[in-house]
């Protein structure tokens, strides 16, 4: 073997062309042991290359490459294997070749990827380059990298070549999807994607349904969705009783679809596919009876039936396949629509609601009677943690200690009762009537409680507001008075979100233009609102008036409103931001951060991170820095992993606005995960020594635990004990005791059944929520606005519907330990106290602890009592339940059956169920159940297929409430609840309730 | 195979022939045809052992052995070094296979000599520490080191007595060279030494036999020198002294740029 290069590298200054060319070779092959002995004369190499006459100018260019490739210069490597052409060879395993590719691929996806006004000339040899490497791989089976390098590239016309051979099309179709949405950052190419998947999706023989209406609904086709769903509902054209059963599988599947469309909440979309739903099914009916008509009279024996219409009335029974079709049709529009999902949400959160009344005594007794922050933060925590629950317990039991908020506090109280009541649709405004305003009798409540009333009507159908925008716009129309307005605003941007109703936003307009500081300040929020990502032209409009008017409040509403207009576009609204982070005014470039955060929410887009993190330590204003980096919550939300790293340094900054910022982003882009970093970095910001970041870092900290027990996370404990103290302290400042109030409340939301989510499951972002909580964070401001994050509250559960979108009784497998899981307990509160008694106790004297003890024996007793009857619901149906299944297993059973301490690995879930988001992994379905799922999703809507149709099924939850429009309330199967609570629902009218002291 | 190696055998006899005569056209035209036949043999570096690789190797060894005389005789300084480089490999690749050749020692050291006139000081330590301990006994490579000692110790004057004495006649091809680079050295001390050197003492220091071939020399390779008064001035060709770098304000640059960097988050 030979020991240097120095003889080869001395033939190849040799004159003879035949000498060089085997010095070239010979080096070719030792490149990887000498190659610094050649880097030292790779110029010479380089000019042989250059030689126009030289033939073997590739072989030169390879061994350059090759030599700056090991020398680490990827670039001139690059280049130069090009110039190798053929040589450089795409299948090699070296590490040259394979490090070179991945430069090739680099490269060309930055030059595809450029903008249209850029450089795009494409060097042809590496598009050949990379055009033979994706072939190979679709050649060598690896779709998936196919796939992934077609998307990286650009190369719609690859990755079409690569599914479309895929032997797992569906799989590498979701593959697909998850893509463009993860790693494609430009809104308009991942349109194009979804649009080619779509296509593919089209032509394959048996399509999927959900994925393709997920693509429809981001690349807004209604159109089209609605043609899928009606020929999923309306089956085949030529019905047959055989075909019958194949109709009810694909209804479920239309049903399943639906659902997931709308847990997206984009309700201007929703409104579409219903129209054109409509449309379809009108037209089809016309033409089924012309062609009836048609073909009934020759032959007569067609056996699709007779048509009502027909006149001379041969047979005037009805098709049951029409029939059929628009019950299907009607249930359609009703989950379309929303109600469906509404109204069992409603029952579940009705019938599950654990809230703990005894932590808002807690809160109610410590809280000083003249401090009306931490008065409304009260009543505020209370309407949060019962949210959509209809259970108003707490208000009913003390109306005269409710009867002390004033003014706004009247304002926020009356709102909100729109938070507990939120989805209760159909006797919303019966509920909220006591305090709506009166057409004619002027002055019979104050304009406080009529404003709020009118909010919490918005509250009450937030994205749902069909049947009540009429009336909100006539409340808006016939008064004069400020505050009513105010509230009138705020509940028609709520009802009408993102439907950009042109009459609706000139009502709201005009309230605008009257320039009153109040009414003006929910105009610009409520503008936003209707307008949400319309990207509409109003937004100039605003933003003109806001460069108009002189009142700070219009303003920043203003400046909100339009960050909402430009909700998730993206690109688009870069020259709206780069105009509002311009401005002189400190609150428009306020509002540009919002901008930012909404248009990019959930991207993780680089360039939006850097613009915020660039304001977050630049600009002079401090609001505008705070929101900055708030920001930067939202534009990481999809990846909640990276927000505590990204924003630590930021929560150690010397500015405290900075960090009440830095720690309200990782409560948002974390809500609801419990994650370890979150919860460390939000530690030590809890006992910071500046109020308000206090109160920031306790909210953000329960936004995060939502639904974490301390079984999961030890640290939960600890926090609510926090809670508890700083509540309990007669010295903590009002800023942070309201944080506690209210972080309270967040962290047993909605009857601790609710989560904070701002995706959906589908992975898409949920609108409503995003928009809910970016209004929400506005309570630094405005306290009444505190309430929007309600809209960010999804339930827990799942609850499974069988074709007639009733819920079975059905069992499915939580393969955990139920305790990780388990609701806190309720009783927290109590030895709470008790423990803070024992020291005195051990401090007094001897007979003064012998009667505590006597009392604490007491107290426990009484604890027990109080335990002893909620098990009864739940738990004794899963024990039983439990049981059966033991005795399915039966060798596992006899040994976990003896020892009753050791906790079972797993629980049986009874539909429907409450699934927290760390248990979705553990959920699995039981395999010789009745029911199958239509979609293995462990959590949400989930339409089962009947395996033994014949049998007669069993409810779970009655439908009541759907059919008496006034008199009752949501009653759930009566046998569970508690007779107490059922009694007060029942009662229709809301609280007479409490006198306001005028 | 075989053939090729006949042909390689009758060619370097050929060639051997012309070296002999001075027939120095006839040679260079042979070697180049010999050199291509050569990469026809597969067993030469780098390449694979085959049946007849020691006879490959050694004739191959013996024509580049011939290419150095030769390129030594026609003053090709650029063939001299490649055919020594080439030579080189077979050196060392070759002791463990078969018997050293008679003439590599004097090969090595002119390797070394080439390298001195061109001031490759550090390369020539390199494949000093190559050769193996008995290699410096050699009279060859005993007379390059020395070379080299003097060279560096600046005694230029024994350098000229060791120009008399090479120990083989193929080194004296290499001595005009040594001497000139011996010169620019002494010219280069000069330079830095002297403001201005009297034109005879200049004449003796640098080695020149005659007045007229020392003028020449001047206005040839040295064009900044100037001749006043019977003596050389060198002040136009003195180096310019570097600017030193104001380490103070670096540091002090570095220092704020730390201190802002603080001062932003």
């Amino acid at each position: 073997m030979v020991s240097s290069a120095g003889s080869l590298l001395a033939m190849l200054q040799e004159p003879a062309p035949e000498l060089k060319l085997h010095a070239l070779a010979s080096l070719n092959s030792l490149v990887h042991a000498f190659w610094h002995e050649i880097s030292t004369s790779v110029s010479s190499i380089e000019s042989l290359y250059e030689d126009e006459e030289f033939d073997q100018r590739q072989l030169a260019a390879l061994v350059a490459s090759k030599v700056f490739f090991y020398l680490g210069e990827l670039n001139d490597a690059l280049s130069y294997a090009l110039g190798a052409g053929a040589l450089f060879d795409v299948s090699d395993d070296s590490d040259y070749s394979q490090t070179l590719l991945a430069k090739a691929l680099d490269e060309y996806a930055a030059i595809q990827s450029r903008a249209a006004g850029e450089d795009k000339t494409m060097d042809p040899r590496l598009e050949a380059i990379v055009e033979r490497m994706l072939d190979k791989c679709i050649l060598d089976g690896k779709y998936q990298q196919a796939m992934g390098m077609a998307v990286e590239c650009r190369r719609l016309d690859k990755l079409e070549g690569a599914i479309s051979q895929c032997d797992n099309l569906h799989g590498a179709l979701s593959y697909c999807i998850n893509l463009s949405h993860q790693y494609v950052s430009h809104r308009e190419y991942r349109l194009e994607i979804l649009q080619c998947l779509v296509k593919i999706y089209q032509t394959s023989p048996n399509p999927d349904y959900l994925s393709i209406c997920q693509c429809l609904m981001f690349l807004d086709e209604p159109e089209t969705v609605a043609s899928i769903l009606d020929k999923l509902i309306s089956g085949s054209n030529v019905c047959t009783i055989f075909l019958l059963y194949q109709t009810i599988d694909d209804a479920l599947l239309a049903y399943q679809t639906a659902f997931d469309l709308a847990e997206n909440e984009n309700q201007a979309f929703l409104l579409n596919v219903r129209n054109h739903l409509d449309a379809l099914s009108s037209a089809r009916s016309d033409a089924d009876s012309r062609a009836t008509n048609a073909a009934t009279e020759p032959s007569g024996d067609v056996q699709m039936g007779d048509d009502v219409n027909m006149p001379n009335g041969t047979a005037l029974t009805v098709d049951p396949v029409k029939v059929a079709h628009a019950d299907r049709l009607t249930k359609i529009k009703n989950i379309l629509s929303g109600e469906t999902s509404i109204q069992l949400t409603l029952q579940f959160l009705y019938s599950h609601n654990r809230s703990d009344l005894l932590i808002l005594k807690t809160i109610k007794q410590a809280v000083e009677m003249r401090n009306s922050v931490c008065h409304s933060a009260t009543i505020c925590s209370n309407a949060i943690m019962h949210a959509g629950t209809t259970v108003d317990t707490f208000l009913r039991e003390n109306l005269e200690w409710l009867g002390r908020a004033t003014n706004w506090s009247k304002f926020s109280a009356t709102a909100g009762l729109g938070v507990i009541h939120r989805g209760h649709l159909q006797q919303g405004r019966a509920l909220m009537a006591p305090y709506l305003p009166q057409n004619g009798a002027v002055g019979s409540a104050s304009p406080y409680s009529e404003g709020g009333a009118l909010y919490a009507l918005g509250l009450i159908h937030a994205n749902h507001g069909e049947g009540i925008k009429e009336f909100l716009r006539e409340s808006l129309r016939n008064t004069s008075s400020e505050v009513v307005q105010h509230g009138a605003c705020l509940g028609l941007g709520l009802a009408a979100l993102g439907t950009a109703d042109e009459e609706i936003c000139e009502d709201i307009k005009n309230v605008l233009y009257t320039d009153s500081a109040v009414a003006g300040e929910a105009a610009g929020i409520g503008m936003g609102l209707l307008m949400v990502g319309t990207a509409s032209e109003k937004a100039t409009e605003m933003l003109a008036y806001a460069h108009d008017t002189q009142h700070e409040k219009i303003i920043r509403g203003l400046s909100l409103g339009i960050a909402l207009t430009v909700y998730g576009r993206e690109e688009e609204a870069d020259t709206l931001i780069e105009q509002m982070t311009r401005d002189q005014d400190p609150i428009l470039r306020y509002g540009g951060m919002y901008a930012l955060a909404l248009a990019y929410r959930g991207t993780a887009n680089n360039k939006a991170i850097h613009q915020l993190l660039h304001f977050a330590v630049s600009d002079v204003s401090d609001d505008v820095r705070r929101t900055a980096v708030l920001a930067l919550g939202f534009v990481l939300y999809n990846e909640p992993e990276q927000t505590p790293r990204i924003v630590s340094l930021l929560s150690e900054s010397y500015n405290p606005h900075v960090r009440y910022g830095a720690a309200l982003a990782v409560g948002i882009s974390c809500a609801g995960t419990g994650l370890s970093e979150a919860i460390s970095l939000l530690e030590p910001l809890t006992s910071d020594v500046v109020d308000f970041v206090r109160q920031g870092a306790l909210i953000a900290m329960a936004m995060v635990m939502i639904q974490i027990n301390e079984s999961y996370d030890s640290r939960v404990g600890a926090f609510r004990r926090k809670l508890e103290k700083i509540i309990l302290d007669k010295h903590e400042d009002t800023m942070s005791k309201m944080g506690a109030i209210l972080a309270s409340g967040i962290l047993d939301a909605g009857g601790r059944n609710v989560t904070i989510k701002l995706k959906s499951k589908s992975k898409h972002d949920r609108l409503t929520a995003v928009i809910g909580l970016a209004v929400f964070t506005q309570f630094w401001y405005w306290y009444p606005l505190t309430y929007f994050i309600s809209l960010a509250f999804s339930p827990t559960a799942l609850i499974g519907l069988n074709s007639d979108l009733k819920v079975p009784k059905f069992e499915f497998l939580s393969n955990a330990k139920p305790s990780l899981f388990d609701y806190p307990k309720p009783t927290t509160q109590q030895t709470a106290t008790a423990s803070v008694k024992v020291p005195t106790a051990i401090l007094s004297t001897y007979a003064k602890a012998k009667s505590r003890a006597k009392k604490d024996a007491e107290s426990k007793a009484k604890e027990k009592a109080e335990v002893a009857p909620p098990p009864s619901e739940d738990a004794s149906a899963a024990s039983t339940s439990m049981q059966l299944w033991l005795l399915s297993q039966v060798d596992a059973a006899a040994a976990e059956k003896k020892g009753p301490e050791p906790e079972p690995q797993f629980q049986l879930l009874t539909n429907p169920a409450r699934v927290i988001p760390t248990q979705e992994k553990f959920i699995k379905f039981l395999e010789d159940s009745r029911y199958e799922p239509v979609k293995t999703a462990p959590s949400g809507f989930v339409l089962l297929r009947d395996l033994k149709p014949t049998e007669a099924e069993e409810l779970v939850l009655t439908d009541a409430p759907s059919t008496a429009a006034g008199t009752n309330a949501p009653a759930p199967s009566a046998s569970e609840q508690g007779s107490g609570a059922m009694a007060v629902d029942e009662e229709p009218q809301p609280p007479p309730a409490f006198e306001y002291t005028s | 195979m075989d053939s090729g190696l006949e042909e390689a055998t009758q060619k370097l006899a050929w060639l051997s022939f012309a070296c002999a005569r001075d027939d120095l056209e006839s040679g260079v035209a042979l070697l180049a045809e010999l050199k291509v036949l050569l990469t026809r043999l597969h067993s030469l570096p780098p390449l694979e052992k085959t049946p007849n690789a020691v006879e490959e190797l050694k004739i191959a060894r013996t024509i580049y052995e011939n290419a150095v005389i030769l390129s030594l005789k026609i003053k090709d300084d650029e063939a001299f070094g490649r055919n020594l480089c080439q030579l080189k490999e077979f050196y060392i690749n070759t002791w463990l296979v078969f018997a050293r050749s008679p003439y590599e020692y004097q090969f090595l050291g002119l390797n070394l000599l080439r390298l001195l006139p061109e001031n490759r000081i550090s390369e020539f330590h390199t494949e000093l520490e190559h050769l193996p301990l008995e290699a410096l006994n050699h009279p060859c490579i005993k007379y390059a080191v020395e070379l080299e000692q003097s060279f560096m110790e600046g005694t230029y004057k024994q350098l000229a007595n060791f120009c008399q004495a090479v120990p083989n006649e193929t080194y004296v091809y290499l001595m005009d060279r040594i001497a000139e680079s011996v010169r620019d050295e002494i010219v280069d001390c000069s330079v830095e030494a002297y403001d201005y050197l009297p034109v005879s003492v200049a004449k003796k220091m640098l080695m020149f036999t005659s007045y007229r071939e020392f003028f020449e020399y001047i206005s040839e390779e040295q064009p900044e020198w100037e001749i006043k008064n019977c003596s050389i001035h060198f002040h136009m060709a003195k180096p310019k002294s570097h600017m030193d770098l104001s380490s103070f304000k670096l540091i002090k640059q570095a220092l704020s740029y730390a201190q802002e960097l603080e001062q932003i988050v």
